[in-house]
């Protein structure tokens, strides 16, 4: 589903180069729970930000789903945001002035579909996560646990064929962050949802089938988890 | 998708609840000032273009020959003959009639009497134009010298209502006249209003030097209906000639000039339209824009500095799918749901602020909602202004990489889009001074010119019409009114002393040239009593008096008139007035008759009792004005009981003459002041915008031992470095703008440096105020609670 090939990514300063990824090349493929680890700065979120098209690597080519992505316009790219990516933040990034059910709905209006579609999507997101009461309030209403479950019930309410996490469960305490695990673990399992997250903690990454080791912007190790 | 754009523009709204009070209270105020001033410029704008085919209606202008062969003036008023002259030699004339001035006079039905304004008029005015008939008809209506046209409102003050027809009314305590059409009030914005219409044939009956043909008793206007298909260039160059074929003598050639352009374009130089009130017209039409683009940048200001905020919902929206146009689309919603809410407070504040604006003004606007032109116009503007103020934080905020946004991190665009602010703001304040630099000169101006000495005494003075038996019995009444002790002295004369009045030219003296024929003198006619009554300085010779039977042909001159005519001995000097041997027995001192802002023209006093129609009287100061006024009232009723008596203080009529300065200088007050407080309101709310960024800095700043003052300085300094610019911009453009507005006067005040002063110094501390509110707000605040987050 993912191939990188060789992708590098730096800022020029002052005539110097500053790394942030050098010769990332690797194979992602439908179905799998990758969780990127490394220590700080180790370029782990600028890799899933090239992956999710946030950014452009310098050099290198990123295929998605078999078609060449290194550098897309603005057009295409909202296309496969639209229809196969789903982004998880760290901070919920919820969107403060709409209601719980708004935001879950939100991007199933930018991919125009019909309202009565989109009504029993968003009924059925509010359903499975257990937030049917809590649809009519604003995000700074609920705990940072709730708040995720939205922003993970917005990022599948489009459908998307992929995840991108980037610490999901940074700012959240640990109960919280294992019941966030078990769904993701749940989501990959049960509806073969790839899913790509970047984690510090080794409990997180346990419940992946894959751990990609960065540091100073190079994988140095690409382990599957035992089962 | 619409409905959750706007639910969510409403609870943005909702949520900043200061900056949007800020922000639709700021366009609010600019929508109503641009409003109302778009307002006034379409009522003149639509002068004298309310008629059916209005372009076909065309003014007999005459341009009169100057000394050295060129155009001295184009004169709006023509002779009695031009008009039937045109009719008989150019097929393509349609209609004509000659029409007198609007003149206050006496109408009644029984007891019922009034001064309404009566104009005498061929009756082919009624095809001129369009009048709506509410009974009667076009083309008999004036046919006789008995019938009289009223106006709806003229016959429901004398009738009480309009089914008048075939009834009569008294003229002038004269005649009975015959009603023979009642017509509905035309628009107040036509220079041909009036409020009953009378027959030439009337006038002529009544006064024999309207009977007699002249081409050159420059009295009235003439106006024509021409044929839709007339070439009027022609038609010009055809008519130039007419004058001179008819009366050799005249040294005059007359035009053609569309009416519907006379109003507005209405000065000429050498014959040529030069302008005229179009650029009062288009220096308002500026305000309102300039006022209206004020509020619009404090809303792409507050919009703009609140991008923080916005940037994250921007970068969160294009992850799940958002497209720039949709992102776009939902801010100018935004905007346009912020504008309507302004427009709906514009309305309220322009009906609160109309009857003020229209009493300071002196006209009658109001807003016609059951016209849908109006109602488009409103919803033009409203949409434009949305979208002119909703289009740069549109497509600005719509810009953002959402990477950038959501790492938060190096969040620096800030250097780029603060410059943008600054030159808005600059922009803003720049406008704000040049109106308050300007409101202050035209103040000075108006009060250097008003502070000028008038030359003669204008405090207790009176003066009324001599109307009905007052012209016969005037000896009488003079003779009644010293008796009573009201009044210590009173003149006849031909016109008010407060403006000018009547010009003439061809006076002949001893050393006099051809040229000098052409010399235009100011020109009054008194009885006996005028230096006495006006208290006019005498510089030599007396003032007419009944112990000289001779003074009949006697003449009074200016000092002005003296030293044109370069006169070595003039007491005594007889000089052709009129055609007519005349004595100079008196020369006075200048005294401001015409324009406050002008030099003095030279001037003649003339004795005529034939010309009288105002007597001017002196108040005796021993009594308190309002008896005074009393006793003249018992008086007059008892000689002249017809009519109405109509005291008017000189004084009053006097401050009129200022009137366009008047109107200037209030607007360039309220829209200066306007354009300052909209400025400060968008300035208040930077600044609590850049206090809420930099909360964090201010926190640490406070840790590390930073007092509250130097936190305020840190905070405004950069504010008041905008201000200062914007100042720097202003003051030569105002000075050059002011400048070339001044030369527009003979005598003016000149712009000194305390004016600039002041005006800098007023925006800066009111500016400093405005930001130092928000600073010392954020200054005094605790710094843990900036520090807690994080």
């Amino acid at each position: 589903m993912i191939k990188l090939e060789n992708i590098e990514k730096y800022y020029a300063n002052k005539g110097l180069k500053s790394y942030i990824l050098r010769h990332v090349s690797t194979t992602i493929q439908q179905g799998e729970f990758v969780s990127i680890m490394g220590p700080s700065g180790a370029g782990k979120s600028t890799l899933l930000n090239i992956l999710g098209m946030l950014e452009e690597p310098t050099y290198g080519t990123y295929e998605f789903m078999g078609e060449d992505v290194t550098s897309l316009n603005e057009r295409k790219r909202i296309e496969l945001y639209r229809n196969h990516i789903g982004f998880v933040f760290q901070a919920y990034h919820l969107i403060d002035e709409m209601t719980v059910a708004e935001n879950i709905e939100a991007p199933l209006l930018y991919k125009k579909i019909a309202a009565a579609e989109r009504k029993s999507r968003v009924a059925d997101m509010l359903d499975r996560f257990n937030i049917v009461g809590k649809k009519d309030l604003f995000p700074n209403q609920l705990s940072g646990g709730q708040q995720q479950l939205v922003g993970i019930a917005r990022a599948l309410a489009a459908q998307p064929s992929i995840i991108l996490a980037d610490e999901p469960t940074g700012n959240l305490q640990s109960a919280q962050a294992l019941q966030i695990m078990e769904l993701f673990k749940k989501l990959n399992e049960e509806e073969g949802i790839t899913i790509i997250q970047v984690t510090h903690s080794e409990i997180n990454a346990g419940y992946g089938s894959r751990i990609l080791h960065l540091l100073d912007g190079v994988i140095k190790e690409d382990l599957q988890v035992a089962l | 998708m619409f409905k959750l754009n706007f639910k969510i523009a409403l609870r943005n709204i909702w949520r900043n609840r200061t900056s949007s009070l800020i922000n639709i209270s700021g366009l609010a105020i600019g929508l109503a000032a641009c409003l109302l001033l778009l307002l006034y410029v379409a009522y003149e704008w639509s002068f004298d273009r309310q008629w059916k085919d209005a372009e076909q209606i065309y003014q007999v202008m005459t341009n009169r020959e100057s000394a050295n062969g060129g155009i001295e003036e184009s004169s709006w008023s023509t002779g009695n003959t031009v008009g039937p002259v045109l009719k008989q030699e150019y097929p393509v004339v349609k209609a004509m009639a000659r029409m007198s001035w609007d003149a206050p006079t006496l109408i009644a039905n029984g007891t019922n009497s009034f001064k309404r304004k009566a104009r005498f008029a061929d009756a082919d005015i009624l095809k001129i134009f369009s009048f709506t008939f509410i009974s009667g008809n076009a083309e008999t209506a004036l046919s006789s010298p008995g019938n009289v046209v009223l106006t709806e409102s003229t016959a429901r003050v004398l009738f009480g209502q309009t089914d008048v027809l075939n009834r009569t009314v008294r003229f002038d305590d004269k005649r009975e006249m015959k009603i023979t059409g009642v017509i509905k009030d035309p628009l107040k914005n036509t220079s041909v209003g009036f409020d009953y219409l009378l027959p030439w044939s009337l006038y002529e009956s009544l006064n024999d030097w309207v009977k007699e043909p002249s081409w050159t008793n420059y009295n009235w206007t003439t106006l024509v209906r021409l044929d839709p298909q007339a070439d009027v260039a022609e038609l010009n160059e055809s008519v130039k000639g007419l004058m001179e074929r008819h009366e050799p003598d005249a040294k005059a050639a007359i035009f053609l000039y569309p009416l519907y352009k006379l109003h507005l374009h209405g000065d000429f130089i050498n014959g040529k339209p030069v302008g005229g009130k179009i650029e009062q017209v288009r220096l308002f039409m500026g305000l309102a824009i300039g006022i209206l683009l004020i509020a619009c940048i404090n809303f792409m200001n507050m919009a703009t500095a609140k991008s923080e905020r916005r940037g994250k919902e921007v970068g969160i929206k294009k992850t799940i799918g958002a497209s720039r146009g949709s992102l776009v689309g939902q801010f100018l919603m935004e905007s346009l749901v912020l504008t309507a809410f302004s427009a709906v407070m514009a309305v309220v504040l322009i009906e609160l602020c109309l009857p003020y604006f229209n009493g300071m003004l002196g006209i009658n606007l109001s807003i016609n909602y059951a016209n849908a032109a109006i109602w488009l116009g409103i919803a033009f503007i409203v949409v434009l202004t949305g979208l002119i103020a909703g289009s740069y934080p549109a497509f600005y905020l719509s810009s953002f990489n959402p990477v950038q946004i959501l790492k938060k991190r190096n969040f620096n665009r800030r250097m780029l889009n603060f410059s943008m602010r600054q030159v808005l703001v600059v922009g803003q304040f720049s406008f704000a001074v040049i109106l308050i630099i300007a409101t202050i000169v035209i103040y000075k101006q108006i009060q250097f010119i008003k502070n000028r000495p008038i030359g003669y005494q204008i405090n207790q003075l009176v003066e009324m019409p001599q109307d009905g038996t007052l012209y016969d019995k005037f000896d009488l009444l003079k003779h009644q009114l010293l008796r009573s002790g009201a009044v210590t002295s009173l003149y006849q004369s031909s016109a008010t002393l407060s403006r000018d009045g009547s010009s003439f030219w061809g006076m002949e003296w001893p050393g006099s040239t051809e040229a000098d024929k052409l010399l235009n003198f100011d020109q009054l006619a008194t009885t006996y009593d005028f230096v006495k009554t006006t208290g006019v300085k005498l510089i030599a010779g007396r003032d007419f008096s009944p112990e000289f039977a001779s003074d009949t042909a006697a003449l009074l001159l200016n000092r002005a008139a003296v030293e044109r005519m370069n006169l070595k001995n003039p007491i005594g000097t007889v000089v052709q007035y009129h055609g007519v041997s005349t004595t100079i027995v008196g020369i006075f001192d200048n005294f401001i008759w015409g324009s406050p802002a002008k030099n003095a023209k030279p001037m003649a006093v003339a004795f005529n009792k034939g010309w009288s129609g105002l007597i001017t009287m002196r108040l005796n100061a021993a009594h308190p004005p309002a008896e005074n006024l009393a006793t003249i009232e018992r008086v007059v009723k008892s000689i002249n009981p017809a009519y109405p008596v109509e005291l008017n203080f000189v004084d009053r009529l006097y401050a009129e003459k200022l009137k366009t300065e008047k109107v200037l200088g209030i607007l360039s007050n309220l829209f200066g002041g306007l354009a300052v407080f909209i400025s400060c309101l968008g300035l208040f709310g930077l600044a609590a915008y850049s206090a809420e960024q930099r909360t964090k800095e201010i926190g640490v700043r406070k840790v590390l031992g930073a007092s509250v003052g130097s936190l305020m300085q840190l905070l405004s300094v950069s504010f008041l470095k905008m201000v200062t610019i914007a100042i720097f911009i202003a003051v030569p453009l105002a000075i050059y703008i002011m400048n070339s507005w001044l030369k527009g006067y003979d005598i003016h005040t000149t712009i000194s440096w305390m004016i600039i002063l002041y005006a800098a110094a007023g925006t800066l501390m009111i500016a400093l105020l405005t930001v130092s509110f928000q600073a010392y707000r954020a200054a005094r605040a605790n710094p843990v609670d900036a520090l807690k987050y994080e």
